[in-house]
């Protein structure tokens, strides 16, 4: 048998195996599940349909309100935190976090429940950002419940990638260029299908743990099922601060594990991307789509709303203002980046800037504030760009980094942002 | 294991098909999040967009035969548009292992099968066991396909996660209740 990939390794670790295959479907129990609370109602339906009174394991629970962080009047949103909250407490799940905790993706890192080696069943591939921490993120969807009442479930153990990284990032680029562009090349594609992709290379050093989160965050949209980076010192680092004793395995891929494909990327070559409407493979240089006018433009999400991405929107919005005709909603992931920002006083520099700053949690990637009219146009850092995914349908959305993001909202039409940094440089 | 042997009518479809924008038109039912699926309006829309006549024509039993990258970007309502057609299986070249788990959640079995398109034609009768993998042609060809876990195929026949765990629930209760 060939070498095994560290999704190999740790699929197997959970099924107390030495080795499993490619392909194979095998039913395991995962260290963590985590679920928002968006589709608790349905949840909590087949719960009393089943006659579930304990699940097994509530301390692998993790519960995060991160989709609907201010139960808005005409909403039903209230009753889901009441249902859930007291569910989580009627089972003996501490690990539930409230509205604006910020996004599961985030909490799991932050808190140490995302640890080197541990398999964790998610409701979303996005989530993949666990990788950051050498934890294997599987996604399923709603089946996030059948988890928590028994305690398995069954997955395909997927094959593997391996990109590797070269080179350091130029001025004014970040790594949601790099993923976008990486989309671009495979989205279109199923030459990444089902695959999880391991990150190797020098240049991942030169990568903070926001950056290898970015990439992981979006590196479902490339076709890739999940990913992993490499657990190096800065990794180690990171988790070595928040483990509070809990157990970690390091786990590196054989040399001899197989790989369905190797890419390689030079980040020098890397520049300023912007993903147009409708295609998530849409990306394009800046300056193919410069001038085309904004009305909206926002930062968050699971793709860019941590620390580093709000020092990239201050450091273009410093000493500037959005343009008259534009709303700029900026959204911190987490109360950890949310007290950073605060102590960093980005917050007073958006505010100052003319933004808005919104609590932490989802909030305008997935429509639930700013709201678009007919014909209106969003350049976001956030997930999607399909038609309604933030009201109209005839709406557009770009999707970019958060230097391009800024710059839009000041300029109040997409320009490559190096103009600006320059400039506050 | 006869009894897991899916026989069916053949619709054929191509390469890249995406789920949300293109088997169902997503953002056209996005606000329901959260909510009961509206089965009737996903059925309506199913495959609309590329087969017309396919929420008018199609009968229960019929296989979805499907080319590479098959239902790329699929959210659950995909799975549940194809199933509450009537649809039996879905056999495809390629596709995300997501779609296999979605739709095998409400019931419906999704297998790979490489070299699917050449073998069979729109219209042709398909069998398919998701128990063994075998897929075999209208001219008698036998393609390989990867058979379910057990666990897999229990959930397929119970017609999904949440009725299998209904009826273990409520064997269990039963045994303790006779004890």
């Amino acid at each position: 048998m060939a070498g095994q990939s560290i999704a190999q390794k740790i699929i197997a670790h959970a099924l107390g195996r030495e080795a499993v295959e490619v392909g194979e479907y095998v039913t395991v129990s995962a260290d963590h599940t985590v679920c928002q609370e968006l589709f608790w109602p349905g949840h909590k339906r087949n719960l009393e349909r089943i006659g579930v009174d304990r699940i097994p394991r509530p301390d692998k629970a993790v519960m995060v309100i991160d989709h609907s962080t201010s139960a808005a009047m005409g909403s039903h949103h209230h009753e889901t935190h009441r249902t859930l909250r007291d569910w989580c407490d009627a089972q003996g799940i501490e690990n539930f976090f409230g509205p604006g905790s910020g996004l599961r993706h985030l909490v799991m890192v932050e808190r140490g429940f995302a640890r080197p080696g541990l398999l964790i069943f998610s409701d979303e591939g996005n989530i993949a950002s666990l990788g950051a921490v050498g934890a294997l993120n599987i996604p399923i969807s709603t089946e996030v419940i059948v988890s928590l009442i028994e305690d398995r479930n069954w997955l395909a153990v997927p094959p593997s990638a391996r990109f590797a990284l070269t080179g350091t990032l130029p001025f004014g680029v970040t790594a949601r260029d790099l993923i976008q562009t990486i989309i671009r090349d495979f989205g279109a594609t199923d030459r990444l299908l089902g695959c999880c992709v391991e990150f190797t290379g020098p240049a991942i050093a030169n990568l903070s743990m926001d950056d290898r989160q970015t990439i992981l965050a979006s590196l479902f949209h490339s076709g890739a099922y999940t990913g992993v980076m490499p657990v190096d010192a800065a990794a180690m680092a990171y988790v070595a601060a928040r483990a509070e004793g809990r157990p970690y395995r390091v786990v590196e891929a054989d040399a001899d594990a197989d790989y369905v494909l190797e890419a390689r990327y030079d980040l020098s070559a890397i520049t300023p991307m912007v993903t147009r409407p409708p295609d998530l493979h849409g990306g394009v240089p800046v300056e193919t789509v410069s001038g085309q006018r904004i009305d909206q433009a926002t930062i968050g999400s699971c793709a860019g709303n941590r620390i580093d991405d709000m020092r990239a929107a201050a450091e273009i919005l410093r000493g500037r203002r959005v343009a008259r005709h534009v709303t700029l909603y900026i959204t911190p992931g987490s109360r950890e980046v949310y007290s950073a920002a605060a102590r960093e006083g980005l917050l007073e520099v958006f505010s100052d800037a003319g933004a808005t700053v919104l609590a932490p949690g989802c909030t305008t990637c997935w429509g639930y504030q700013g709201q678009l009219n007919d014909h209106e146009v969003l350049i976001s850092t956030q997930q999607f760009n399909y038609q309604g995914r933030n009201g109209s349908r005839l709406a557009d959305v770009y999707l970019a980094g958060p230097y391009a993001v800024a710059a839009a909202a000041v300029a109040g039409r997409i320009i490559d942002p190096r103009a600006m940094l320059a400039v506050a440089a | 294991m006869d009894e897991t042997l899916l026989r069916g009518r053949v619709w054929k479809f191509g390469d890249n098909i995406s789920g949300d924008d293109g088997i169902i038109e997503f953002s056209i039912i996005r606000e329901g999040f959260g909510k009961a699926f509206d089965e009737a309006a996903l059925r309506a829309m199913c495959f609309r967009r590329l087969r017309p006549e396919f929420p008018e024509q199609v009968r229960p039993g019929d296989i979805v035969v499907g080319g590479r990258n098959f239902g790329h970007h699929n959210h659950v309502e995909v799975s549940v548009a194809i199933k509450a057609s009537g649809i039996a299986a879905v056999v495809v070249e390629s596709c995300e292992s997501g779609i296999i788990r979605r739709a095998l959640n409400v019931g419906l079995p999704v297998m790979t099968c490489p070299g699917i398109t050449a073998a069979v034609e729109d219209g042709d009768v398909l069998e398919a066991d998701p128990a063994t993998g075998l897929i075999r042609a209208a001219d008698g060809r036998v393609l390989p396909s990867r058979p379910f876990s057990p666990r897999m195929v229990e959930i397929w026949r119970a017609g999904g996660s949440i009725p299998l765990l209904q009826r273990e629930f409520a064997e269990r209760r039963a045994a303790a209740a006779a004890r």
